[in-house]
Parts: C-alpha cells; sequence; structure tokens
C-alpha cells in the first residue's frame, strides 16, 4: 500500500471515528498483524480505548482477526475503508431503487456496522419522527422496506460472532428475519422489557451488491451516451439477464439466448427498443466499445464482455485526463500511440499531424509524466552498418492505470484536508449555529413565540451569517468534489479488479 | 547510309536536318524506353521491317558502346535493355569513386539518403566525400533535398527524381515549415461536417441502424465539401484528407471504418464518458501536486488554486 492511501484512510478513520480509532489503525497500517499488547506497547493508549476503537473497526468490518501461533491477531482491510468515500452514493442508489425509508435503514446499518433488524427499525422510526421529511413512521411499513433491501440483497446476515471459532457459513446469508412486530411497537413506545426476538441476528450492508450495481451503472450509462436512451436500456436487462446466469465478477457472462432478451424487453415500456431490438443488439455488439459479442453459429446468443469493457472505460477515462493536463494535441498522440502499439517519434509527428517540434515536447512530456514509455530495440543492419537503435513509444495500461489511482488518492486526501481546515477555523461559528439551532428547536418544543426565535436569530450578526454561509457552500463543494473524484476512483479500481 | 535511300527519305520528309542514322536511333531508344523489361532483335525487325541487318547491328553496335544499352541473353537471343540515361552518362568520365558514391545514392531512390548514410556505405573520407558530392551536384547527377524531418539535415537523390513526400512532407509543408494551422483548419472543417451529418440522425425514421448509417461518409465526400469550401491554396487529394481524418479518429472525436466495398468511411461519436470526477477538481490537474504536501510551501490548506476555485 502506498505512503498517499495510508495518509488518506488514516484521515477518513479519523473523521468518521475519531482519533483513537485512527491511532490504532495508524498502528495496524504500520505493522500489518498483531495482538493487542503489541499495539498497546507502541500505541501508549489505555488498553480498554484500544479495545474499544478495535471493537468499532471490527464491527465495520475494517479489522478482522485470527487465531495464530502468538495468540489473537488482528488485521486491516483498507480496502474497506476506502468504501466509507462511498457511502452517499450507496445511499441514493438504495433510495432511488426502494425508496426513502430504506435509504434511512441503510444509513443506520452503514453507521452501526452491523445491527439486529429490530433494532434498526426501532431507530429508524425515531428518527423519522424527528425529521422534518413529512414521512409517517410506521414499524410495518419499515419492516417492508427492511424486507425489501433484504430481497434486493443490499443487506445480508452479519456472520460476526462474539467468539472465534463460531466462523462456520461463510455464504451471504439473505433468509428473512423473523421477529415480534408487536414487541418492536413496545419498545418503541418506552417499554424496555420486551423482546423481539431476533437479538443475536445481526444484518450488515452487502456492499458487494451495491458495488455491481454502482459498476452497472457505469456500463449502463456509457452505452446510453454512445448510443441511445434505448441501447442503455437493453444493457441494463442484459445485465440482468448476466446475473441469471453468471457468477459475479465473472471476466464475461455466459451466453444469452436472444429469445430470453425477446422476452425481457417485451416487459418493460420501450416500443421503440422492442420494435427494433434485433438492430439495437447489433449496434452495441458493433460498437467499438465492445460491452457485447455475439456468440455461437446460429448467433442467437450474446455474451456482456465486462472486462473488455472496463478496458475501453479505463482508456477512455485516461484519455481525457491526458486532454485536461495536457492538451487536445497530446492527448492526439496518447491515442496515437494506444492505437499503434509500439511507434517511433518521427511516425508520431507525422500521423499526429502535429509540428516536429511540438509533438517532440509533448511526447517528451508525457514520456516524464509516466504516460508514454519507451523502448529500446537494436537491430543490426549490413556488417559494416553500424547497429541502428529505434526507440519505440508505448503504454504500459496497468501502470497508468495504478498511478492514476494514486492521483485519486492525493487528490481526496488534499481535499479533505482542506475541508477539516475550513471546518476548523471556523469552528466558533458552525458551534455557535449548532447551539442556536438546539435552543430554537427547544424552544419550539416548549412553545416559544415568534419573538423569542426572532430573538435567538439575532444573536448572530449579518456579517456572521454572511461567513457562515460561504463557510457552509465551501465545505459543500468541496465534498461534492470529494465524490467526484472517488466516481474516477471506482472506475479505475474496478478495471484493475477486472485485469 | 546512302544504301537506304528509301527509308532516309521518308525520314527526311519529317525532319531534314537530321541525320537519318540518328532518327533510327531515336525510335530504337524509344522502343526500348516503351519496353523497360528489354527488346530483341526480333522485336526490332518487326518493328523495323525495312531496315537491313548490317545497319541494325551497327546501330546496335554504336548505341551499346556509347552505354545505352546493357545486353543479356535470354533464351538464346540477345536482349537490349535501355540503361539508366543518367547513369549511362556517369558511366563516361568519372571515376570509380563517384561510381559508387552515385550507386548508393541511386539505391536510396527518391527517399534520399544522409551523407552520415553514405560515408558508412562507401568508407571514403568526409572531405573526399564532400567534393565527390560537390561534383556530382555540379555536373547534375544528383541533388540535395532539405528534408522535413529534420530541420537542418539534407538528403541527396538523383538530379531528375521527385522528392518522396516523406521528404517533402507533401500538402503539409511549404518550404520545409509544417503548416500546423492549415492543418488544424482542416481538422476542424471536417469535423463540423461529420457533426453536421451526426445531426441529421434525430430525423431518421427509419429505425436504430439506418439512423447511425446516415452519420457515415466516405473521405471523397469529406474531401469534396473541403474542396468546395476553397480554403486550401494547394490541391489536396483524398488521400491527404485521410491523414487530416485520421487526425481526428486520433481525437477520439471520429471513428474510421472499412465499408463493405472497401472505401473507407468516418463518422463523428460521442465519448463513453463525461469527463471524469478527478480533472473536475484543482488537484487532477495541478501542475505542482508533486510538491504538495502536509508541510511546505505548497500545501492542501494553503492551496490558492483551491481558494480560486472556491471564490
Ligand atoms: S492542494 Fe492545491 S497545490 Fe496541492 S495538489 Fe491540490 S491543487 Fe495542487
Amino acid at each position: 500500500m502506498s505512503v498517499i492511501c495510508r495518509k488518506l484512510c488514516s484521515s477518513i478513520l479519523s473523521e468518521h471515528f475519531g482519533q483513537i480509532v485512527q491511532r490504532v489503525a495508524e498502528d495496524l497500517f504500520k505493522h500489518d498483524a498483531r495482538p493487542l499488547e503489541l499495539i498497546c506497547c507502541t500505541t501508549h493508549l489505555p488498553l480498554t480505548k484500544i479495545k474499544e476503537a478495535l471493537c468499532v473497526l471490527i464491527k465495520h468490518g475494517f479489522v478482522v482477526y485470527g487465531q495464530t501461533e502468538r495468540g489473537l491477531e488482528y488485521s486491516l482491510i483498507h480496502q474497506n475503508i476506502l468504501l466509507i468515500l462511498r457511502y452517499p452514493k450507496y445511499m441514493f442508489f438504495v433510495k432511488t431503487m426502494c425508496g426513502d425509508e430504506s435509504e434511512m435503514i441503510l444509513e443506520e446499518v452503514l453507521m452501526s456496522g452491523y445491527i439486529t433488524a429490530s433494532e434498526v427499525i426501532t431507530k429508524t422510526y425515531k428518527k423519522i419522527e424527528q425529521s422534518p421529511s413529512g414521512l409517517q413512521p410506521s414499524v410495518p411499513v419499515l419492516k417492508e422496506k427492511f424486507e425489501l433491501l433484504v430481497k434486493n440483497q443490499f443487506l445480508t446476515r452479519s456472520l460476526c460472532t462474539d467468539t472465534v471459532e463460531e466462523k462456520t457459513n461463510e455464504k451471504p446469508d439473505f433468509t428473512l428475519p423473523d421477529f415480534n412486530l408487536a414487541a418492536v411497537i413496545k419498545k418503541i413506545e418506552g417499554d424496555n422489557n420486551s423482546d423481539p426476538g431476533d437479538s443475536k441476528i445481526y444484518w450488515k450492508v452487502n456492499f458487494d451488491r451495491l458495488i455491481q450495481d454502482l459498476r452497472d451503472q457505469i456500463i449502463v450509462s456509457a452505452i446510453s451516451r454512445r448510443l441511445d436512451e434505448n441501447a442503455g436500456e437493453l444493457m441494463r436487462q442484459l445485465l440482468f439477464l448476466m446475473y441469471l446466469r453468471t457468477a459475479s465478477w465473472a471476466h464475461t457472462s455466459n451466453p444469452i439466448p436472444l429469445t430470453e432478451i425477446k422476452e425481457a424487453v417485451k416487459k418493460i415500456n420501450y416500443p421503440l427498443l422492442a420494435h427494433h431490438l434485433d438492430q439495437y443488439l447489433h449496434l452495441i455488439e458493433e460498437d467499438s466499445s465492445q460491452f457485447l459479442k455475439r456468440v455461437g453459429e446460429s448467433g442467437g446468443h450474446f455474451c456482456v464482455n465486462m472486462k473488455e469493457a472496463f478496458e475501453q472505460l479505463a482508456w477512455a477515462t485516461l484519455e481525457n485526463i491526458v486532454t485536461e493536463r495536457f492538451g487536445s494535441k497530446a492527448a492526439r498522440i496518447f491515442r496515437l500511440v494506444r492505437d499503434k502499439k509500439y511507434i517511433e517519434q518521427e511516425q508520431i509527428q507525422q500521423l499526429a499531424m502535429i509540428p516536429a517540434k511540438e509533438a517532440k515536447h509533448l511526447t517528451y512530456t508525457l514520456l516524464q509524466e509516466n504516460y508514454l514509455q519507451i523502448q529500446e530495440i537494436k537491430k543490426s543492419g549490413v556488417s559494416a552498418a553500424p547497429i541502428k537503435t529505434f526507440f519505440l513509444f508505448h503504454i504500459d495500461l496497468n501502470l497508468v492505470v495504478y498511478m492514476e489511482v494514486q492521483h485519486c488518492y492525493q487528490a481526496l486526501y488534499n481535499i479533505m484536508q482542506r475541508r477539516e481546515y475550513e471546518i476548523s477555523s471556523n469552528k466558533r461559528m458552525i458551534d455557535k449555529q449548532l447551539r442556536m439551532q438546539t435552543l430554537t428547536t427547544n424552544l419550539k418544543e416548549h412553545g416559544a413565540t415568534e419573538e423569542q426565535l426572532a430573538e435567538i436569530a439575532d444573536l448572530m450578526t449579518p456579517s456572521e451569517k454572511q461567513q457562515l454561509e460561504k463557510v457552509q457552500n465551501t465545505i459543500k463543494k468541496l465534498g461534492i468534489t470529494e465524490l467526484q473524484i472517488d466516481d474516477t476512483l471506482f472506475l479505475l479500481t474496478m478495471y484493475l479488479r477486472y485485469h | 547510309m546512302e544504301t537506304e535511300a528509301g527509308t532516309s527519305k521518308e525520314q527526311n520528309a519529317i525532319n531534314t536536318d537530321t541525320n537519318p542514322f540518328e532518327i533510327i536511333e531515336q525510335k530504337i531508344l524509344a522502343l526500348a524506353q516503351a519496353r523497360p523489361k528489354g527488346i530483341t532483335d526480333k522485336d526490332l525487325i518487326i518493328e523495323m521491317p525495312e531496315l537491313p541487318v548490317k545497319e541494325r547491328a551497327q546501330i546496335i553496335n554504336k548505341l551499346l558502346s556509347q552505354g545505352h544499352f546493357d545486353l543479356f541473353k535470354q533464351s538464346g537471343s540477345l536482349l537490349y535493355r535501355l540503361k539508366d540515361p543518367s547513369k549511362a552518362k556517369i558511366a563516361k568520365g568519372a571515376d570509380n569513386e563517384e561510381k559508387i558514391v552515385y550507386s548508393i545514392i541511386e539505391e536510396a531512390g527518391n527517399k534520399g539518403i544522409w551523407i552520415r548514410d553514405i560515408r558508412f556505405k562507401s568508407n571514403l573520407m568526409p572531405t573526399q566525400l564532400s567534393k565527390i558530392l560537390k561534383s556530382l551536384e555540379i555536373k547534375k547527377f544528383i541533388k540535395a533535398v532539405k528534408s522535413v524531418a529534420a530541420s537542418k539535415k539534407k538528403v541527396y537523390m538523383l538530379y531528375n527524381l521527385e522528392p518522396d513526400t516523406s521528404v517533402t512532407g507533401g500538402a503539409w509543408y511549404q518550404d520545409q515549415d509544417f503548416e500546423a494551422e492549415f492543418v488544424d483548419v482542416l481538422n476542424q472543417q471536417c469535423y463540423r461536417f461529420l457533426e453536421k451529418k451526426r445531426e441529421q440522425m434525430n430525423s431518421c425514421r427509419g429505425g436504430p441502424i439506418m439512423a447511425r448509417n446516415v452519420t457515415f461518409a466516405s473521405s471523397k465526400e469529406v474531401w469534396k465539401f473541403i474542396s468546395d469550401l476553397g480554403i486550401s491554396k494547394v490541391k489536396l487529394s483524398v488521400e491527404d484528407l485521410e491523414m487530416i481524418l485520421n487526425t481526428l479518429v486520433y481525437d477520439g472525436k471520429v471513428e474510421r471504418t472499412l465499408s463493405s466495398d472497401g472505401s473507407i468511411l468516418y463518422r463523428a461519436i460521442e465519448p463513453l464518458l463525461d469527463s471524469p470526477g478527478l480533472i473536475k477538481s484543482t488537484c487532477g490537474v495541478c501542475p505542482v501536486r508533486k510538491h504538495c504536501y502536509d508541510i511546505g510551501d505548497v500545501t492542501p490548506t494553503k492551496c490558492q488554486y483551491i481558494t480560486e476555485w472556491l471564490e
């Protein structure tokens, strides 16, 4: 793991779980797997604090433990920490798929790591009660929504247990929860003794499912962009059909028969697509993006090629980055080298039709920044002639992708640093506003008059208000940028996963 | 000559001042030129039946001795093949080194050859070589041409050759200068044309494949559009325009396909992705990112790029 990735993970943990968790994680970063006593030794933190921190880390799936001859050892899974960056995206996705209440349930599960069904419903119920969203809290509805999340495999049974030995079933388990609805309602009403009967049956977020959904979204929107909405919808149907017959993360789908595609398209309301299905299949298949392949003798089967798709998408991403960083002429050279695989400088300027000097400059800039590689080839000519040396430019795609992943880490880290700085340097004012908010809500609950409320609002001077607004905008803008950078990171990570 | 009054009279009628012998010579040479593989005595008999054997032999001998012909034997009969006229000339009055240098240059064809390479191949001393080159140049056997590949490099080739486009750069060069602006304008105009074609797609009602097919344009169509625009001072060929269209392919804006009848088709395409999120952030395109750390002169908290972007 690179230094910058470590720093990024560390700062994510500090933001969401505080300093102690961060320090414990840092220690595990540095030393890989190690037992509790050693963590205590290097961090100089009290044992109870470390235990608490480890507990949080384990609950969220950032730390795993295993019995070794040196005792119980803890180790970090840093990829899972990076998933936190994507929480808002998961929530948004679930919201569009299953509605507002489901999003709230998911948020609760994300915040807890793992949790029982009755507990999460209780919590969400209370949250809805307090929120100004206008939603009506209802336990049966929440239960339904919870089940919907499980059916969609967004939630899965957590196999986290209190003791080490109990780890058995590794397969994701989507058996629906069974608990006493009435007991939950009683509990919400304040009866702490009622038992919903699902203690120790924990649920967690099934990230694998959500990652695949975000992945599919990229594919669908790429096809919609390249061709049109109908083609995008067809791609979505193809992905559904892929799930039915293919292991997740397989490079290509098993062949999908045309008849099934026809059936699927009939069921959705896309008349134009249904009418021209053959043509749309042909267009996607013929497109240079190569997402789809026709297979079999009769040509009546299709395969979705995920691996190829993400290679094309990674290229598109890199080409865009090169354009933005070095200009369109540099991107022309980059694409040219991609197309020719190996090419000499002279040919570059000729085919790219860029003046020799400029072409050379751009090529060497790209070389220096590692977007291009150079290979020396010696060719001995006729006996008397000296050995001729050719310098061929080429692109090492994996290397460039890896480099851009690091670039994303750094950009994320930097923007996060800046956001934290903006928050801390305006802390006094942000705190003041928070205090005022609580005060206002409290007073409202106690039936305060308009006048009283206005009085509190006046505690902040106009200039303060203005400043506050500016800070809030800044923080929001930085937050959005982080999500955007993560989009790129996600796409490139998907590429690496397949290659 | 006197013996063949009939022929000479005939020839004289056309061109009275010319020696009739020479006219026959010219005829034979013209015939040999038309048949670069060589001519046989039989060919001569068929082409010039009235020419007596003895005279024919005389003329052929003369031409051979003057170095116009190479003599070959092919399936029992003699074959006269025309030598390169300039080479024929150099055969006279040139020393061996000149001949070697000449043949090296000749071998290079219309792509030419650099002096350094001539030196390696001929093993001559630099001073001697430049003297020879000068002499050949003065005699107009060879010429030096500036190559566009490298501004200060000259290449040598035979005097009568038209330099290859890789040397002159073709339509895109004016006096060895690459006309970048001209290329850019053409690049934009070609794209404009293809984009217009793509727009027609929206009004196409014949199904998605038909809609895509209206976006295709052959290189010839684009060539015609550009020619009609009249923005080019020089006459461009279809191949010239294909070069431009290919730059659009490398710009990622256009796709190239081969049609079933073998012609090359181009069409404007939409990229697969919007610009990636990374480069929407300042750190994605930052020129000093490599120097940006938690402490020091360039840090995220002090960063002016972010400050400006936030404004
Ligand atoms: S924080 Fe500023 S200086 Fe540092 S990489 Fe980002 S844009 Fe560049």
